[in-house]
């Protein structure tokens, strides 16, 4: 940790990091990100999301800003201009969605393929959301199917996530804490 | 990474799922997709003709997999999805039309049947049940009875009758005691069926349902009390049909029918208002936009207005399996999905083939639309059963590949054409006015050139002055040739003989010619038998004797032996001699 971290760990300032929580619509995005927010700031009933909306949440020693887009089709167009400003992507996929895993698959490549990400070790965490689901598709099955071990170049993580209940969350977002860390030292 | 991409489809397309067999055998008319749940999650509707007589099944899949299944009693003709009532949350009821009746299904229970009032029954046939009931007449007379009714009546036979007549005869005596008190019906069955928006064009607004008869009716049905709203009589058993519009403002059933026409009815009447005649049997029918097309057993593709003209024809590389449209609102984008028995699946956006999709095996039901969330979908199923699912990249732009037809680019840049002169207002001005003495003037100068040129010629044959000559026993044609610079010149004079088969005899040719200028070495020359058809070339050298360059004109006669007047006459205009200064 470079003096600068370690000093304002002690004053109780946190680093700002910027994540892209990215992902077909109705996955669960909009669902994971309000459970990692503090519960007094926690929504109630959670709508389609429109265009993309900003959240911010805290980790031990980092303060997220997340930008939660909306998956619907017409607005995945969106996603690419703030690739630029991305330092982790989270990728939430709705395991039980089996028929439209290819389109979560060819959504994610061609965000690796991406002028802004392709060149970058951007860590990317994947969320294999909806696990309680009676016939969801395992997180090991999920990362077959979007043949998450091609991606040689940037760090990744895959967990089975329910989050109705906020299971497999927290493993999730401590790995990205410590990704982003030692990308920093 | 390799991205999914599928064979041969341009990379349009995501493989999302291919089950071959998924044991579905049905056609696209049995294939419809709702959103039966009421969760935005659209589901696939099947009614599934089993194999043979047995299995026949309403089919409704999830995703990849198969939610529910129960049995329908008949082969299913059609099926559709519908709004039937006004109620939230709004969910859709599906509509199974097989032999006479419509099984309508709501949250997938079987809610209400709906039978087809039955035909007129044939009195005759009538009165030989009754006879045979009462036991006046044994079976044999009856069918004896029966085949005489047949022939000849104008109401048919009832099935049951029909049943008794392909009996053998050792099989009618039970059949008889088994029917005979039960009176005779006569019912026609549903050969098509579609959906009529009742009164607002809302996506989830209530429809009608409209269905086509064996008998060749077409009924519009009420979708709440099921009583029937309307009735229009066709010259033949419908097939197909497309329905557009609301039943209580305006609507317009295109219908083809067994006869290979295609018939266009609407609100105003209950027989049809416009007929397209094919040249072959129709079997697929698409609405795009306000256009029908049409795929017909020849092998193509022909597009119409809504009116029956005829707009274009495509050829096809393989009969038609099955047919669907392919509309994506979001997207702007229409087109006409054709399933090819060569395995193939073709899009057409008018008579532009647009891309086409290779398949594992023949494609017999084509559904495109909503399915699950995502919008462009498109579910095949295979003469094998099979069940192919795939999904419309969102990147996926298809461009007409042959150009546009109509007039070139070019042709609607604008020229910059200069501004109007004074001169020309002047001028067009003067011509309006003036235009009566102007054409009165012209006709006068007209008439004068033609006597002029009329004078001319007879002038020239009066004095045989041609090189053509209009005799009738010798007719002749010649010209000549001057060659050299001088002062010595060839002169070649190509005699011909137009006769058909006559030859020509004792001719000579002559020249005359200012003898100060000129000098030829033989002025007077005989010209042997002339052959009909053959170019002669008679050839003889001219000297010009005068150093002063001037030029004269060398006359030359061709004369028969013994009379005086020439056959023909060329006047040969000399050029200038230009050889003698070096002399
Ligand atoms: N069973 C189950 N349902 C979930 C889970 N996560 C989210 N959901 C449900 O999935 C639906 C969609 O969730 P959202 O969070 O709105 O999805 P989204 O990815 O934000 O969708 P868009 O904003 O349209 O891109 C909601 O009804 C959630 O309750 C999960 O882990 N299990
Ligand atoms: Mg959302």
């Amino acid at each position: 940790m470079g003096l600068f971290d370690k000093l304002a760990g002690w004053l109780g300032l946190k680093k700002e990091v910027n994540v892209l929580c990215l992902g077909l619509d109705n996955s669960g995005k909009t669902t994971i990100i309000n459970h990692l927010k503090p519960t007094n700031a926690q929504a109630q009933d959670i709508v389609p999301t429109i265009g993309f909306s900003i959240e911010k949440f805290k980790t031990s020693s980092l303060s997220f800003t997340v930008f939660d887009m909306s998956g619907q089709g017409r607005y995945r167009n969106l996603w690419e201009h703030y690739y630029k400003e991305g330092q982790a992507i989270i990728f939430v996929i709705d395991s039980a969605d089996k028929l439209r895993m290819v389109v979560a698959k060819e959504e994610l490549d061609t965000l690796l393929n991406h002028p802004d990400i392709k060149h970058r070790r951007i860590p990317i965490l994947f969320f294999a959301n909806k696990m309680d689901v009676r016939d969801a598709l395992s997180s090991v099955k999920v990362s077959q199917l979007l043949c998450l071990e091609n991606i040689k170049d940037k760090p990744w993580h895959i967990c089975a996530t329910d989050a109705l209940k906020g299971e497999g969350l927290q493993e999730g977002v401590d790995w990205l804490q410590d990704q982003i860390k030692t990308m920093r030292t | 990474m390799s991205p999914v991409e599928s064979g041969g489809d341009g990379g349009k397309w995501l493989d999302a799922h291919y089950d071959p067999v998924a044991g579905l055998y049905t056609f696209s008319s049995c294939v419809d997709l709702a959103d039966l749940s009421g969760d935005g999650e659209s589901r696939l509707v099947v009614g599934d003709l089993g194999s043979g007589s047995s299995g026949m099944k309403l089919k409704v899949y999830r995703g990849t997999a198969l939610m529910s299944e129960s049995t329908l009693l008949d082969l299913p003709a059609g099926l559709v999805a519908f709004f039937m009532d006004l109620h939230e949350p709004r969910i859709p009821a599906v509509a199974v039309a097989s032999g006479p009746c419509i099984y309508v299904y709501k949250n997938l229970r079987p809610y209400f049947k709906f039978t087809l009032p039955s035909l007129e029954v044939n009195t005759l046939e009538q009165d030989v049940w009754q006879q045979v009931r009462e036991g006046q007449i044994d079976p044999l007379t009856m069918k004896e009875m029966l085949e005489s009714i047949r022939k000849k009546a104008d109401v048919p036979l009832s099935v049951r009758s029909l049943r008794f007549l392909s009996l053998e005869t050792e099989d009618m005596d039970e059949f008889v005691q088994l029917h005979k008190q039960q009176p005779i019906r006569r019912q026609t069955v549903i050969t098509c069926i579609g959906t009529l928006k009742k009164s607002t064009a809302d996506e989830d607004g209530v429809s009608c349902l409209v269905i086509g008869t064996e008998s060749s009716d077409v009924y519009v049905l009420d979708p709440e009390a099921f009583i029937i709203l309307s009735k229009m009589s066709l010259p033949a058993a419908p097939t197909m049909m497309d329905v557009t519009g609301q039943f209580d403002v305006e609507f317009r059933i295109t219908v083809a029918c067994r006869n290979g026409n295609i018939y266009i009815l609407r609100r105003e009447s209950d027989k049809p208002k416009y007929c397209i005649e094919l040249p072959s049997h129709p079997v697929g029918l698409v609405r795009v936009g306000k256009n029908v097309v049409v795929g017909c057993t020849n092998e193509s593709l022909q597009g119409f207005t809504q009116k029956g003209k005829k707009l274009w024809k495509a050829v096809l590389a393989a009969p038609i399996t099955t047919m669907a449209s392919m509309d994506l609102p979001t997207r702007g984008f229409q087109a006409v999905m054709v399933g090819l028995a060569n395995c193939e699946v073709q899009l057409y956006r008018d008579k532009n083939l647009l891309s086409r999709i290779k398949t594992p095996d023949v494609v017999t039901s084509i559904c495109f639309g909503r399915y699950g969330r995502e919008d462009g979908t498109l579910i095949m199923t295979t003469k094998g059963g099979g069940l192919m699912v795939k999904i419309l990249k969102r990147t996926a732009a298809f461009d007409d590949r042959d150009s546009a037809p109509g007039p070139p680019l070019a042709q609607s840049v604008r020229l910059n054409v200069p501004k109007k002169t004074k001169l020309y207002v002047d001028q067009t001005l003067r011509e309006r006015e003036n235009g009566l003495a102007m054409h009165r003037a012209f006709q006068m100068d007209l008439s004068r050139l033609r006597l002029a040129a009329a004078k001319a010629y007879v002038k020239a044959l009066e004095s045989s002055l041609t090189p053509m000559s209009s005799s009738l026993t010798e007719p002749l044609k010649m010209n000549a040739v001057v060659q050299g610079l001088g002062p010595s010149f060839k002169l070649t004079l190509n005699v011909q003989n137009t006769a058909a088969c006559r030859p020509v005899m004792n001719l000579a040719i002559s020249f005359l010619y200012d003898e100060s200028l000129y000098r030829m070495r033989n002025p007077y020359m005989r010209i042997p038998l002339l052959v009909p058809g053959l170019i002669y070339p008679v050839e003889t050298f001219v000297e010009c004797t005068s150093d002063k360059g001037i030029s004269d004109i060398i006359k030359v006669f061709v004369l028969h032996e013994g009379r005086s007047s020439p056959l023909l006459t060329a006047h040969i205009n000399m050029p200038v001699s230009e050889g003698l200064t070096l002399n």
